[in-house]
């Protein structure tokens, strides 16, 4: 039942017309599916295509992850409205763009995932102090911190994720907290992450949110 | 010959003693000359001296105008620059707030009449008259689809690219469409003679290829229709093969730096030994490598593209991180490895 729903809402993110993804929804709903069913059986599992989509087919590009991004966030915002009872909140993420870096894209792409995927999102900003991320975390009793970069020197800086990673060791959080990052830099060189102090790395914004929603996972097992 | 000659001998495949090394060298500059990069790059007196410094120091052909990150959306009126001692500048204040904003942002009639363009001129000015006649003097211009995003911020320009108001979208590149034609008459008349084409927007990384067709190519011809004369079409450090081909057929634009990650080969067969393609170092990676790991790139770069001519070995803009041997180690093994004896 759902499968038409998947393709024909996926076909529509992929040709990014949000106006036919959202027709798409608004059939489901008034075909009888619930609000909750089109966030759990339509719009996560749509996520999900995409995320396999972007590993079997190089093509994908930016367009289509800013839009599975932003209407899968605004589906389930309309949805959550409507839900019957507050849906399960899986973990928690601090976000935020590395100190000197204004860059918000993959940032912005990464939080419309996690928030459909029922994960509660912090978002920070831009130009982030590694403590602020480290005291966010702490204070909100998040799972993991995810950084943004655009820029070498604010993906490599001392300023950054290394601090972030001394910080996480220097007050014994390493065990409660894991390091995502994420960003131009990383996919020109895909061990930066490990150089930079990160437990992981995620070349685009959605596959960042299939990371971090993974490491959430673990860390429940 | 001199480096000037050998780069318009690749393009016209005409026999030439070496494939030509282009080092992009521009936040080193402040390092260079010991300054803060805001000072620095206020002043085209010091960005020419540095680039000419650094071409004596590592010998590689090309030297930059006095651009960075910025500079354009500072011609456009952006007021704050955040400048690092560690990196490239950054803009930190958006021109355009609102799409509200786009009906009364104004193009300068005389863009060449702005404080920014003046050290631009005095910087170009220096070039040209040092090494004008021997050396390539290059210049960045954003394409008119990717320009907004310096003005406004990646994520609200790709908001109204793909969800915004056609009209209100199409008003904005009219309006960055003008102002490249300018900067490129500019650059032009100041003595730049490779201008490298700047177009994230129209790489199949940032977009599906039917709206690069439908969209951002009619744009680019209305960017170019000056003339495509020393253009180089350069993705960003997004991948540009894809398009290489309908570059070709539709902009008539046959010079390409493309990414690391584009096969060389394929550019190879896509220019067809016509122009130009580029092979380009990843100096990401490479701030890691050891001087043996950098040679041997270079090595293999030059063995994929070499064969043939039309080829340039060529680096990305380089980080500040990168170690000095390794500099050294990439443009002697360049140098080497790109003799055609």
């Amino acid at each position: 039942m759902f499968e038409t729903y998947i393709n024909d809402y996926n076909e529509a993110v992929f040709e990014i017309d949000k106006e036919l993804a959202l027709e798409v929804i608004e059939s489901a709903l008034e075909e009888g599916v619930t609000p909750e069913q089109v966030v759990f059986n339509i719009i996560i599992p749509s996520i999900e295509v995409m995320m396999a989509e972007i590993v079997i087919n190089a093509d994908t590009n930016l367009a289509q992850h800013f839009m599975t991004a932003q209407i899968a966030a605004e589906v389930t915002e309309q949805m959550l409205a409507k839900f019957e009872s507050p849906p399960d909140i899986i973990g928690r993420v601090i976000i935020g763009t590395s100190y000197g870096d204004l860059h918000s894209l993959g940032k912005r792409i990464v939080m419309g995932c996690l928030k459909s995927m029922m994960v509660d999102v912090v978002d920070l900003g831009v130009n982030i102090k590694a403590e602020a991320f480290v005291d966010a975390a702490v204070a909100q009793d998040a799972q993991i911190i995810a950084i943004s970069s655009m820029m070498v020197h604010t993906a490599t800086g001392e300023e950054g994720s290394l601090k972030v990673r001394s910080l996480l060791k220097e007050r014994h959080l390493e065990d409660k907290i894991k390091l995502v990052v994420g960003g131009a830099p990383y996919r020109f060189d895909h061990e930066l992450y490990n150089k930079v102090g990160a437990d992981s790395w995620a070349a685009d914004g959605v596959t960042a949110a299939k990371i971090i929603h993974q490491l959430i996972m673990d860390g429940k097992s | 010959m001199t480096p000037l000659e050998i780069l318009s001998a690749t393009v016209s495949g005409q026999p030439s003693p070496r494939v030509p090394v282009f080092c992009n060298l521009l936040d080193q500059g402040a390092k260079v000359l010991k300054m803060p990069p805001k000072a620095y790059f206020a002043n085209g007196e010091y960005v020419a001296d540095a680039q000419l410094k650094m071409l004596k120091h590592y010998g590689h052909d090309n030297v930059w105008s006095a651009h960075y990150v910025g500079k354009e959306a500072q011609l456009l009126g952006c007021k704050d620059i955040l400048f690092a001692d560690n990196g490239v500048p950054n803009v930190a204040d958006f021109v355009i707030k609102s799409w509200d904003e786009i009906a009364t942002f104004e193009i300068p009639e005389d863009i060449t009449q702005h404080p920014h363009w003046q050290v631009m001129d005095d910087c170009l000015k220096i070039l040209r008259d040092e090494v004008g006649s021997t050396n390539p003097i290059c210049a960045y211009v954003t394409a008119s689809t990717t320009l907004p995003v310096i003005l406004m911020g990646m994520d609200k320009w790709m908001e109204l690219v793909l969800i915004g108001p056609v009209d209100l979208r199409d008003e904005l590149v009219r309006k960055c469409s003008l102002f490249v034609q300018k900067q490129l008459t500019a650059y032009r008349a100041a003595g730049a003679n490779v201008i490298i084409y700047a177009s994230p927007f129209g790489s199949t990384y940032f977009m599906p290829k039917k709206r690069i067709v439908d969209w951002s190519m009619p744009w680019m011809q209305e960017d170019l229709k000056a003339g495509t004369d020393n253009i180089v079409y350069y993705g960003g450090m997004a991948p540009i093969n894809t398009v290489m081909q309908l570059v070709i057929d539709t902009l008539k634009v046959n010079i390409f730096y493309p990414a690391p990650e584009d096969d060389i080969s394929e550019s190879k067969r896509l220019i067809n030994g016509t122009g130009l393609t580029s092979g380009v170092l990843d100096d990401i990676k490479m701030i890691h490598w050891t001087e043996q790991q950098t040679r041997d790139e270079v090595k293999r770069i030059m063995r994929l593209g070499k064969a043939g001519g039309h080829f340039l070995f060529g680096t990305g803009f380089m980080p500040l991180k990168l170690p000095e041997a390794n500099i050294l180690a990439m443009l002697e093994a360049a140098f080497k490895y790109g003799r055609y004896s």
